[in-house]
C-alpha cells in the first residue's frame, strides 16, 4: 500500500497540489512579482516616453540633484515625523478613556471615532475643502471664539496647507488605530489597575507605566503600519491640494504624488519614477527595522 | 490601631441588592475569613472595604475613621488578588517597589522595604525575573510581597489560592498563616474553600446571598452551627440531613423518629422548646459522627451504594431509603462493599436538630 503522503521529491511534483495553488501563484507572479522586478529593471533606464536608454545608476545620481525630489522627500518625512506620533498618542488616550467601564454611551463614541476611516475619501475631501475654505465653518468658528483675528488660508499658505493634511490624516486614521488599542486593553486583567489604584499609583502613572508598556506590541504594530501608510501618502494630498498637484509651491508634494506626476502628469519618465518608488521601499524597510529595534524585548 | 467596623453595609446594583445589611466588627490583628458559596457577596463585601466598589448605604470605619468615600490608597489597606495582578512587564523587584515611588518615598527606604519583604517571602533569587518566568506559587508570593512593602494596617486577600494546584494551595496556606503570626496585622480573607477558612481563621464569617448567616471561631461553627446552611457548609464531607418527625415533646426534651426508618428513635434535649409532637424536623449528623452498629444510641440500616476506602478512613455513600442518601465516614467501615447492607450507630450527643425553617433547635 502506498503511503498517504509520499515524501521526498514526489511530494513536490504532485500535479494536483500545484493545480490548486497554480491560479493564485500565477496572479501573484503577474501582478506582484513581475511589476516589482520590472520596475527594478526600469529604474536603470532614463529618458521620456518611449525614448529610453540604459543609464545604470544615473537615476540615483539624478535624485540627489533633483530639488523637487528633495522637497517631496522632506515633506513626506515631515508628515511622518509630526503626524504619526500625534495620531498614536491621541489614539492611545482615546482608547484609554473609552475603556473606562463607567463611561456612558461608549459604544456611540467608539463608532463615531472609528467611522472616518471607513467613510469615502472623496466625500470627506469635498467636505474638508468646504469646511476649511477661507469663509468656511472652521475659520468662522475660530474667529467667533477669538483664537484668530483673520481667516487662515488653509489651501494657499504652505504651513497651513501642511497642517491641513496632518489634520485630515489624523481625523481619518486615529479611530482605526484606537480600535487596535481598545482590543488590546480589553485583554488586560482589570485587577492590575485595581491593584495599582489601591497602592496609590496616580491615574497618569497608571497610563504611562502600566497601559503603555503593556500595549507595546500593539503600539509597535500600529506605528509600523502608520509609518508605511504615511510614507506612501497620496490620497489626502491629491484630493486636498489645488488641482491635486501638491501645492501651494510643492509644499504638500509627497513621494507618491511625485511618482504620479512623473508618470502620468508630466511627459512620462518611467525609469526615474521607478527609482523614486524604490526610495519609498528603502525608507519603509529602514524605518520598520528601526522601530522593531527600538521596541525589542530587553533581557 | 486598625480595627474594622461595618455597620449596616448595603450594596445595590440598580434594583438588585447584593449585600443586605452587614454588621461586623473586626479587631486589630484578627484573621477574619469571609466564606460562602459563589455569588454570596463575599468578594463584593471585600471590594467595598477596599474601596473598589461604592458603598450604597451603611458605614465603614477602619481604625476609627469613616472610610466610605475615602480613596482606596488612603485607607491603609493592601490587597492580594486571585489573579495575582502583577505588572507583567516589570521584574519582581520593580513590581514590589513600583507603587512606593509615588508615595514620595526615598530610594533607600524603598530598597530596604523590598529587600525585607523578599527575605520574609524567600524571593531573593527571583528578584530580577519577570512574572511570566515564575510559577503560580511564586507569583502569589510576589503579590503578597507587594502588599507587605506598603506596611498596611489591613491586608485584604481575595481568593488568593484559588488558581494554585492542590499541593501548592496547602503549602501557601501554611505560609500565609506563618506570615500572619509574624506581621500581626489585621487580615480579611475571602474564600469559597471551607478548609482554608477552618485552618486560617481566628473568626469565620459565613455569608449567603448577601446576609451574614453566622460569625464565630472555626470550631464553634463546627460544633455549634446556627442553621442548616452553616451546618452544611462547614465540615467536609457536608453534614447529612435526615428527615424526621417529632413523636413526643416534654419539658426540654423531644423524641424524634426518622421519616424513612420510623423504628429509629432518638431523644434529644432542646435549646428552645417550641417543638411539639407531629412537627417535621431534620436530624443533622456529620459523616464522621456515625459509629459501628451497637455503639450509638440507635441503629440505622443502610444500603451501600459506593464505598471508598482510603486506608486511614472509609467513606460510604449509602441510601436510607430510595430517596434519601447520606455519607458516613468511619475507619471501621473498611468491610463495607458496594451493594452491601450496613448497620451504623447514631449518637444523641453528636446529633443536631433543625426545625422546618432550617433553624437549629438542638
Amino acid at each position: 500500500m502506498e503511503t498517504a503522503r509520499p515524501g521526498g521529491l514526489k511530494r513536490y511534483y504532485d500535479v494536483n497540489e500545484w493545480l490548486f495553488v497554480g491560479p493564485a501563484l500565477a496572479l501573484i507572479a503577474l501582478f506582484m512579482l513581475y511589476p516589482i522586478a520590472y520596475s527594478l529593471y526600469l529604474s536603470a533606464f532614463s529618458g521620456k516616453g518611449m525614448m529610453v536608454k540604459f543609464a545604470g545608476f544615473g537615476n540615483i545620481i539624478r535624485l540627489t540633484k533633483d530639488p523637487v525630489f528633495i522637497t517631496a522627500l522632506t515633506n513626506t518625512i515631515t508628515f511622518f515625523v509630526i503626524q504619526v506620533p500625534i495620531m498614536i498618542t491621541l489614539a492611545l488616550i482615546l482608547a484609554s478613556l473609552l475603556n473606562n467601564p463607567r463611561l456612558k454611551f461608549s459604544g456611540f463614541f467608539r463608532t463615531a471615532i472609528f467611522l472616518p476611516c471607513v467613510s469615502s475619501l472623496v466625500a470627506y475631501s469635498v467636505l474638508f475643502k468646504s469646511m476649511f475654505a477661507l469663509d468656511g465653518v472652521v475659520n468662522s468658528a475660530l474667529e467667533t471664539i477669538g483664537i484668530i483675528s483673520e481667516p487662515i488660508s488653509w489651501f494657499t499658505e504652505p504651513f497651513w496647507a501642511k497642517t491641513l493634511i496632518i489634520i485630515a490624516l489624523t481625523w481619518r486614521w486615529t479611530g482605526y488605530n484606537m480600535i487596535f488599542y481598545l482590543a488590546a486593553l480589553q485583554n488586560i486583567d482589570r485587577s492590575i489597575y485595581e491593584a495599582a489604584r489601591i497602592d496609590g499609583v496616580p491615574a497618569w502613572a497608571r497610563f504611562v507605566y502600566i497601559t503603555v508598556p503593556m500595549l507595546k506590541p500593539v503600539i509597535l504594530f500600529t506605528t509600523v503600519i502608520s509609518t508605511i501608510g504615511t510614507i506612501q501618502l497620496f490620497d489626502e494630498v491629491y484630493n486636498l491640494s489645488a488641482e491635486g498637484k501638491g501645492g501651494p509651491a510643492d509644499s504638500t508634494l509627497t513621494l507618491s504624488l511625485y511618482i504620479y506626476n512623473l508618470t502620468f502628469r508630466y511627459m512620462p519618465s518611467f525609469g526615474y519614477a521607478a527609482t523614486v518608488s524604490y526610495v519609498i521601499v528603502v525608507l519603509v524597510a529602514l524605518l520598520s527595522l528601526l522601530q522593531f529595534y527600538v521596541a525589542r524585548e530587553r533581557r | 490601631m486598625a480595627d474594622v467596623r461595618l455597620t449596616d453595609i448595603r450594596k445595590r446594583f440598580g434594583a438588585l441588592e447584593i449585600i443586605k445589611g452587614v454588621d461586623l466588627s473586626i479587631k486589630t490583628g484578627e484573621f477574619v475569613v469571609f466564606v460562602g458559596p459563589s455569588g454570596c457577596g463575599k468578594s463584593t463585601l471585600l471590594r467595598m472595604i477596599a474601596g473598589l466598589e461604592d458603598i450604597t448605604s451603611g458605614e465603614l470605619t477602619i481604625g476609627g475613621a469613616v472610610m466610605n468615600d475615602v480613596d482606596p490608597s488612603k485607607r491603609g489597606i493592601a490587597m492580594v488578588f486571585q489573579s495575582y495582578a502583577l505588572y507583567p512587564h516589570m521584574t519582581v523587584r520593580e513590581n514590589m517597589g513600583f507603587a512606593l515611588k509615588f508615595a514620595g518615598m526615598e530610594r533607600q527606604e524603598i530598597d530596604r522595604r523590598v529587600n525585607d519583604a523578599a527575605r520574609i517571602l524567600e524571593l531573593g533569587p527571583l528578584m530580577d525575573r519577570k512574572p511570566k518566568a515564575l510559577s503560580g506559587g511564586q507569583r502569589q508570593r510576589v503579590a503578597i510581597g507587594r502588599a507587605i512593602v506598603r506596611n498596611p494596617d489591613v491586608f485584604l486577600f481575595d481568593e488568593p489560592l484559588s488558581n494554585l494546584d492542590a499541593e501548592l494551595r496547602v503549602h501557601m496556606r501554611v505560609e500565609i498563616a506563618k506570615l500572619h503570626k509574624a506581621l500581626k496585622s489585621t487580615v480579611i480573607y475571602v474564600t469559597h474553600d471551607q478548609v482554608e477558612a477552618m485552618t486560617l481563621a481566628d473568626k469565620i464569617v459565613v455569608l449567603r446571598a448577601g446576609i451574614v448567616e453566622q460569625v464565630g471561631a472555626p470550631l464553634d461553627l463546627y460544633d455549634d452551627p446556627a442553621n442548616t446552611f452553616v451546618a452544611g457548609f462547614i465540615g467536609s464531607p457536608r453534614m447529612n440531613f435526615l428527615k424526621a418527625r417529632v413523636v413526643a415533646a416534654e419539658a426540654g426534651y423531644v423524641t424524634v423518629a426518622l421519616a424513612n426508618q420510623p423504628h429509629v428513635k432518638l431523644s434529644l434535649p432542646l435549646r428552645s422548646s417550641t417543638a411539639k409532637a407531629g412537627d417535621e424536623v431534620s436530624l443533622g449528623v456529620r459523616p464522621e459522627h456515625f459509629f459501628p452498629a451497637g455503639q450509638g444510641d440507635a441503629d440505622l440500616v443502610l444500603d451501600v451504594d459506593v464505598a471508598e476506602h482510603l486506608g486511614n478512613t472509609s467513606y460510604v455513600y449509602a441510601n436510607v431509603s430510595a430517596d434519601e442518601r447520606i455519607i458516613v465516614e468511619h475507619e471501621e467501615f473498611r468491610g463495607a462493599r458496594n451493594r452491601d447492607r450496613l448497620t451504623v450507630g447514631l449518637s444523641t450527643a453528636k446529633s443536631f436538630l433543625f426545625d422546618s425553617s432550617g433553624m437549629r433547635i438542638r
